[in-house]
């Protein structure tokens, strides 16, 4: 089990060290990671699961800020992994961000959650829902009595009411004027184009993302037009698997507030939304470049930032790179952002320009891989439909509401 | 606070950045000393309190060590604010450790806090409590969780299995056995929150006693689903071992796949082949289905311990002999391994990965071959989140698709490569495509791998060079294509090799050439062309680590078809003219390549080859490298005969000579043999364990138990038990007033659960589990104590009155005169056992570390005449060696020390000065102790702490000897006689958390009744338990109730109670004895006791739960 939790920020100050059972880690183990994920580059610094010379290492990084655990002993890593990326979402959710003045500003915060999340290197309670009800997420209200007042307690001091019942996830008996639910499809398009400008591979990531602020003990049913066209799909521990298995359909009582109810794949698709056809030609140390990105079959709703990231070789000493329409940016690490926004009407956007490469380098040997980027808000690509959101009860004023966006995901373009 | 802002405010950045972080803890970050902590924790006001407490914790993150603050913080505990509750908690344990003695005065808020109505509460000090690790308070912390066990509220029952790892963790042997039990309480649980926890428990205290799952299987199989996934991921794995060493594997999965063939013959293996690649094309050939032998070493991995495997001596050997038909199962017959795959199944969907791959792992090992697929689509899907779980899910997957790559060949699409994949990502996944690619699927993968190949990054493209080179040997159709792809690429990479700046590009060209050789390698001949197009690169290929290769290549196939040694003569005049700028790796290559060309040279290449060499090895002989001078005088040696000669024939002529022909043959001429990696000596582990990450076994890593290791036997005991129960019950109904105490207990039980399971939603279905007909039924009876005390006392009464009364007024089917004869029994027998009570001996000086002197001690019931605190011990010296010992005596160690300061005063009178009260009242000194004479003395001890040893100075023959005198807690204790009413009344004023109790077996008597038939079984039994008591503790017995039973076999409701009080305090303890079983088999027994000092009674407790189960030596 997990002995010790270790806060890292990015220029490797130890910011928090948490230990979870009577077998101390010495915060030394933390010197000897940052040394090795110096002198080993990046290939160590994303190497989830290390074996150091006296202890195992799990780790994730988010927004800069390292998530290290430590054990001794044999563990599944994948629960560690997980539980890190949970803590990770919930410290992010209670101080609306990771950075490492938000921890460092929090840290009775982080604290406290952590000790809520874990006990003696297990978990105890991830769920957000009953997390929140337990200690107080920070906001404006609160800090500002505390200021006043000088005392807040953010520490509840009863039971979180969920704890005792066969739903641990929901507060028994929330209470609400107006009975709102939505449901939001978001969708993330990953996508591969080879060289020879061939689609290889294009998929849909998608979530049912879920805001629910009903009353009482709300039984829900949810089902979509078209199931069969989902591949793989993970589900909340709040949805029963025999509805499911049976005739596919969502049954479940919710947690109070936003969560993720279930994530899907979709496969095989046709098509893209928008197309990228970047040309290289390199002569004598020079090469010209030239993108054009255009929109290959009308979604009907509008596609919204747009923008397209690569990285430029390293043999490149110096580009001059100028568009029709956005803006480009070139940073210090030889990334380029290409910003397009809409595409407009009357022309086809255009990225064009030259590249310099080293001298004695006659050819552009090796080829960057450009990142897509967009947003389509009111649609689901996949083609995933919700036929309807049943409850079994009724409450009065009931507010059902459905959306739906779509936006890239691993959208990667080879030239 | 508001000092801090106005002084900041003097730019608006700064203010707003005031702004932004007010009302948050910032500053106490920033400078958690600006201020005197101190007096702030000693503050009435909780606002200041806990400021201090969080500016305590700030020092902490920042690795500080606040343990000096320990006293004050420990103060708060007592406070009734949540917040700072918390905060004291997180101090706490932090640092309990570190002051042992300090945090002791916290345990008495702990103790309150227990009883607290909100369980938030309770849960939070029981959670401390057994988190401040501390020996002492180990025994207060076990019963705590003992009663919390029961507790009505789930989250507090939750937190009460999660104390058991950290009590288990302070490794207290005589306390592990009441652990086991509790894990079996919170294992039997009906909320699944509870059942999740328990499962962590036990897989960290006892995970291979299968008994306590055994007795829930189905409950924990059925309960699965609802437990939350952290328990999820562990109670899988805790299943899945229970059934393999339960059931063995199961005949149809894919583990015995092998062992199937080799009973049902070879279309067996086709049928199976077919089955799995069911959905695909035909492709043919056997990569396609599995890799038999893999997988059976793979199944045998994840059984074998460490020590099989550093033993497993031959590949074939471990294959043929892997497993017994006996230890296997069916899935078609077995309902337990049926339910495992049908409850994990679903959990295939789990939001949590680590949870799918656990459930995956299950289904791997025990489904059905061709069920087997269904786990791909979903370990794919966890492809699709985090990171680092991505890197572990790939690093299984790959283990899985070596054994089977047919399983992950129609998904090759999703191991195609992302560019923000990290590095390891890649390399894995070009490992996967590599290994999953069919004749169909390879082309578009190779036109994959073009692309990567042109990627930034250039060690990922060198994989990528590597991978190509792995598909073309296990495909044999495509290698063609690939060599044309990789010629091209080392012809495009030898210009840009030229250009030194990008590292890494070197290493591309390095694995073209590499790959290219283990192409041709399989088929030389064909691949003529090939080779004749490297050589010819030569000149613009700069590498060096790739020319040496290309020029080992020359010297191998030097005499490959008809073109090649025709080139022989320009390569070598070549190579020659370059040596002087190779580097030392090339030349090295250089000299062992013109040597073998040497020796298969033509007659008529012969003269020209002979000067190339010759002026090779002067080069190399004078050259800046010191290998290379070495190799250069080695060869030249070698080949003296060859280079002396002028025809290539002549050189065997001479005879001398023949030795070093014979080794330049052997060096040389051997045939290249392809290389393939024997996989002997790959270890695999479990899927999802740690150990298969790091590749080696971490510690505490288990393989999966051996098969059918476990022996469930529990089964005919308990249909036996349910039997009796049934019975019993029956006779319940016809007469109340005599219904059997065991039965009383497990009603009471039954009752309560049903309350408690109010809150579980599908609470009918579970309550029926808990029902008579359920075999965990047993077990719940270790709960007697959760009886409530009035009913204890009633039924005690009850008792009462049938043992008082000869002629029970109920009875209707009592048999009388085992009445009359048990309450006879009972008046004579203390007496006569009195005789026979032979208290243990332990030895304190063994023979042969006192040269001959052996001492031992006995401890006496007699009560002390000097104090109540001491305690009678009757030492008993002998001489066993062949000379007289002289002036043997025993003296404290500590009044040695005064004396010794003091000159020579008298040891008692140094003993009265140091204290009023002296620890040891020495004996008579032995002036002279004969050979083979032994002598008996009294000595009177005060121990300071009822565990600790105390040290004596052993003197004889002049010299001084160190023992331990080890306090027996049986004799720390007098007896106190009372009536059974006064010790009932006295019980009813120790309930809760003064009563405990534990079970454990007793089998005296099973050979005492043996020797002595005619007596009265019942009766015998009392012997023998009282006997065992009274031979090892100081105690009154009090009472004796008899069974009112159906059946003279069946002893359960035997009760005996012991009275005593403790030396030093005074304080009356309650013992009670409480027997269940038959009479001539092993009985169950349950002690419990009642006592006011908590640490002493649990001591004690254990002290006798020992003694009943060890062998008695009274008996012998």
């Amino acid at each position: 089990m997990l002995q010790c939790i270790f806060l890292i920020s990015d220029s490797g100050e130890v910011m928090l060290e948490k230990q979870l059972t009577g077998h101390r880690v010495d915060r030394s183990i933390c010197a000897w990671f940052w040394d090795q994920s110096i002198s080993q580059g990046d290939s160590f610094k994303l190497l989830p699961v290390i074996a150091s010379p006296t202890h195992y290492l799990f780790q994730i990084v988010r927004d800069g800020i390292t998530l290290l655990a430590c054990s001794q002993v044999e563990m599944p890593p994948l629960m560690a992994i997980e539980f890190l990326c949970r803590v990770a979402d919930v410290l992010s959710e209670y101080l609306g961000g990771l950075n490492e003045d938000l921890v460092k500003d929090n840290f009775i915060i982080v604290y406290e959650l952590l000790d809520e999340m874990i006990d003696n290197g297990f978990p105890l309670t991830t769920e957000p829902s009953i997390l929140r009800e337990m200690i107080a997420p920070p906001n404006l209200v609160s800090k500002m009595l505390s200021v006043v007042t000088g005392n807040a307690s953010n520490v509840s001091d009863t039971l979180p009411s969920g704890a005792g019942s066969c739903v641990p996830w929901r507060p028994t008996d929330p209470k609400y004027s107006s009975n709102e639910v939505y449901v939001d499809l978001v969708e993330e398009m990953d996508a591969i184009v080879n060289r020879d400008g061939e689609l290889v591979k294009c998929e849909i990531y998608g979530e049912v993302q879920m805001n629910s602020q009903l009353s009482g003990f709300p039984d829900l049913t949810l089902s979509f037009a078209n199931p069969s066209i989902l591949e793989d799909m993970r589900f909340h521990p709040c949805v029963r698997f025999r509805p499911w298995e049976s005739h596919q359909v969502l049954s479940f009582v919710p947690p109070d507030g936003e969560f993720k109810l279930m994530s899907y794949r979709v496969k095989k698709l046709k098509n893209t939304p928008v197309y990228v056809k970047p040309q290289i030609t390199s002569d004598a140390g020079t090469c010209r470049i030239s993108v054009l990105v255009g929109i290959r079959s009308d979604p009907g709703k509008t596609i919204e930032s747009i923008t397209l990231s690569f990285q430029l070789p390293h043999c490149v000493s110096s580009a001059d790179l100028s568009s029709n329409h956005g803006t480009v940016t070139i940073l210090s690490n030889k990334t380029c952002t290409w910003t397009i926004g809409r595409i407009p009407k009357d022309k086809t956007p255009c990225l064009s320009g030259t590249l310099t490469l080293e001298t004695g380098l006659e050819r552009l040997h090796v080829f960057p891989t450009f990142k897509l980027g967009f947003k389509i808000m009111g649609i689901a690509l996949s083609g995933l439909r919700i036929e309807k959101l049943d409850l079994q009860t009724i409450p009065p004023r009931l507010y059902k509401g459905f959306r739906a966006q779509t936006r890239a995901g691993e959208f990667d373009v080879r030239l | 606070m508001f000092n801090k802002f106005g002084s900041t405010s003097e730019t608006l950045s700064k203010a707003s950045a005031v702004v932004h972080r007010i009302g948050t803890d910032a500053h106490l970050y920033d400078d958690p000393e600006d201020v005197n902590i101190a007096p702030l924790l000693d503050s009435k006001f909780e606002s200041e309190k806990c400021e201090a407490l969080k500016r305590l914790l700030a020092l902490i993150a920042q690795g500080s060590d606040v343990s000096n603050f320990f006293p004050q913080v420990v103060k708060n505990v007592a406070s009734q604010s949540s917040e700072v509750k918390k905060l004291v908690y997180l101090y706490l344990l932090q640092y309990a450790e570190k002051r042992p003695n300090e945090a002791l005065l916290s345990i008495n808020y702990f103790q309150k806090d227990l009883g607290d109505p909100n369980p938030l509460v309770r849960a939070w000090a029981l959670r401390t409590m057994a988190g401040i690790r501390l020996h002492v308070i180990a025994p207060i912390a076990l019963a705590a969780v003992g009663k919390c066990a029961r507790d009505p509220a789930v989250y507090v029952r939750k937190y009460a299995a999660n104390a058991l790892p950290k009590l288990h963790d302070l490794r207290l042997e005589e306390h592990a056995s009441a652990i086991e039990e509790l894990v079996g309480i919170l294992l039997n649980d009906h909320s699944p929150g509870v059942v999740g926890a328990a499962a962590a428990a036990f897989t960290s205290i006892c995970p291979n006693n299968f008994k306590l799952i055994g007795k829930n299987y189905k409950k924990l199989c059925q309960i699965l689903p609802d437990v939350e996934e952290w328990g999820q991921i562990l109670l899988i794995g805790t299943l899945l071992r229970y059934v393999v060493a339960r059931h063995g594997l199961v005949r149809e999965s894919l583990m015995l796949s092998l062992h199937g063939m080799d009973s049902n013959g070879l279309c067996e293996k086709d049928g199976l082949g077919r089955d799995l690649t069911l959905d695909k094309e035909e492709d043919g050939g056997k990569s396609d289905s599995f890799d038999v032998n893999l997988v059976s070493l793979v199944s045998k991995c994840y059984i074998e311990g460490p020590d099989e495997y550093l033993s497993r001596s031959s590949y074939t050997d471990t294959v043929s002999s892997a497993f017994d038909s006996k230890e296997t199962t069916s899935i078609a017959h077995n309902e337990d391994v049926k339910i495992l795959l049908q409850c994990t199944s679903p959990l295939l969907w789990s939001n949590n990965s680590a949870v799918v791959l656990a459930a995956a792992g299950v289904q791997w090992i025990m489904a059905p071959l061709e069920e087997v697929k269904k786990i791909v689509k979903p370990l794919l899907f966890l492809l699709r989140s985090s990171s680092a779980s991505k890197y572990v899910v790939l690093c299984n997957i790959l283990v899985f698709a070596k054994a089977v790559p047919s399983l992950f060949a129609p998904h090759f699409e999703t191991f195609f490569i992302c560019s923000s994949d990290a590095y390891q990502v890649k390399a894995y996944k070009l490992e996967m495509l590599s290994l999953v690619a069919t004749t169909s699927s390879i082309s578009s993968i190779l036109r994959e791998f073009e692309d990567y190949v042109k990627d930034p990054d250039r060690r990922f493209a060198a994989d990528t060079v590597a991978a190509i080179g792995l598909c073309a040997k296990r495909l044999p159709t495509i290698p063609t294509t690939c060599l044309d792809g990789l010629l091209a690429l080392v012809r495009q990479e030898s210009f840009a090799g030229d250009f030194e700046s990008v590292d890494g590009e070197a290493g591309v060209l390095v694995q073209a050439v590499m790959s290219i050789q283990t192409i041709i390698e399989r088929d030389p001949l064909r691949h003529e062309k090939v080779l004749i197009q490297l050589f010819r690169s030569l000149d613009s290929i700069k590498v060096a680590a790739a020319r040496a290769i290309i020029i080992w290549m020359v010297g191998v196939y030097c005499s490959l078809g008809h073109i090649i040694p025709k080139m022989l003569t320009t390569i070598t005049k070549y190579l020659a003219w370059s040596f002087k700028s190779e580097a030392s790796e090339t030349k090295l290559q250089i000299l062992n390549t013109t040597a073998k060309v040497l020796k298969s040279a033509e007659a008529d290449d012969f003269q020209m080859l002979k000067r190339v060499v010759i002026y090779v090895f002067e080069l190399g002989e004078c050259d800046l490298s010191y290998d290379v001078r070495d190799r250069t005088r080695f060869l030249k040696k070698l080949l003296s005969s060859k280079l002396a000669c002028h025809k290539p024939a002549e050189d065997s002529v001479a005879s001398q000579e023949h030795i070093a022909t014979h080794v330049v043959e052997h060096v040389f001429g051997r045939k290249l043999t392809p290389f393939s990696p024997l996989a002997l000596h790959n270890r695999f582990y479990l899927p999802g364990s740690l150990s298969q990450i790091v590749l080696h076994a971490a510690p505490g890593y288990e393989p999966l138990p051996k098969p059918c290791s476990f022996v469930f036997e529990e089964q005919d005991q308990l249909s036996d038990l349910d039997r009796q129960r049934e019975a019993a019950a029956d006779l319940d109904d016809s007469r109340e007033s005599s219904e059997t105490v065991d039965d009383d207990g497990s009603s009471d039980y039954d009752s309560e659960s049903s309350i408690g399971s109010d809150c579980s939603s599908d609470g009918d279905e579970r309550t029926v589990s808990n029902g008579v007909n359920d075999p965990a039924a047993p077990l719940i009876q270790i709960s007697e104590t959760s009886v409530s005390a009035d009913q204890e006392e009633l039924r005690s009464k009850k008792a009462l009155d049938l043992w008082l009364d000869d002629q029970p007024s109920t009875s209707n089917q009592t048999p009388s005169a085992l009445n009359s004869n048990q309450s006879s029994y009972a008046k004579i027998s203390i007496g006569d056992i009195g005789s026979r009570v032979k208290p243990k001996s332990y030895s304190l000086l063994d023979p042969g570390n006192g040269s001959g002197l052996k001492v031992g001690y006995t401890f006496l019931s007699e009560v002390s005449t000097v104090s109540p605190l001491h305690v009678c011990v009757e030492v008993l010296f002998e001489n066993s060696s062949a000379e007289p010992i002289l002036e043997v005596n025993l003296e404290d160690e500590e009044s040695m020390k005064v004396a010794d300061s003091s000159e020579q005063t008298l040891v008692g009178k140094a003993n009265a000065s140091y204290n009023n009260v002296p620890t040891l009242i020495p004996m008579e000194e032995i002036s002279c102790l004969e050979p083979r004479q032994s002598a008996k003395r009294l000595i009177q001890v005060r121990f300071h702490h009822h565990l600790l040893p105390m040290r004596l100075t052993l003197h004889y023959n002049g010299k001084e000897v160190p023992v331990k005198l080890r306090p027996d807690l049986g004799y720390l204790v007098k007896p106190f006689s009372m009536s059974i009413e006064e010790f009932l009344a006295t019980e009813s004023r120790l309930p809760g958390m003064f009563e405990y109790s534990r079970r454990c077996t007793f089998d005296d008597h099973v050979k005492d009744s043996r020797m002595e038939n005619g007596k009265d079984k019942f009766l015998s039994i009392c012997e023998c338990i009282t006997l065992k008591v009274l031979s090892n503790s100081n105690l009154h017995l009090v009472s004796v109730d008899l069974p009112v039973a159906n059946s003279l076999e069946d002893a359960t409701g035997l009760r005996l109670r012991f009275s005593s009080k403790i030396l030093s305090s005074e304080i009356p303890l309650l013992i009670t004895i409480t027997v269940e079983g038959k009479c001539t088999e092993v009985l169950n027994i349950t002690v419990k006791i009642n006592c006011e000092e908590t640490v002493f009674g649990l001591n004690l407790l254990n002290r006798i739960a020992n003694f009943m189960v060890e062998p008695s030596s009274s008996a012998s």
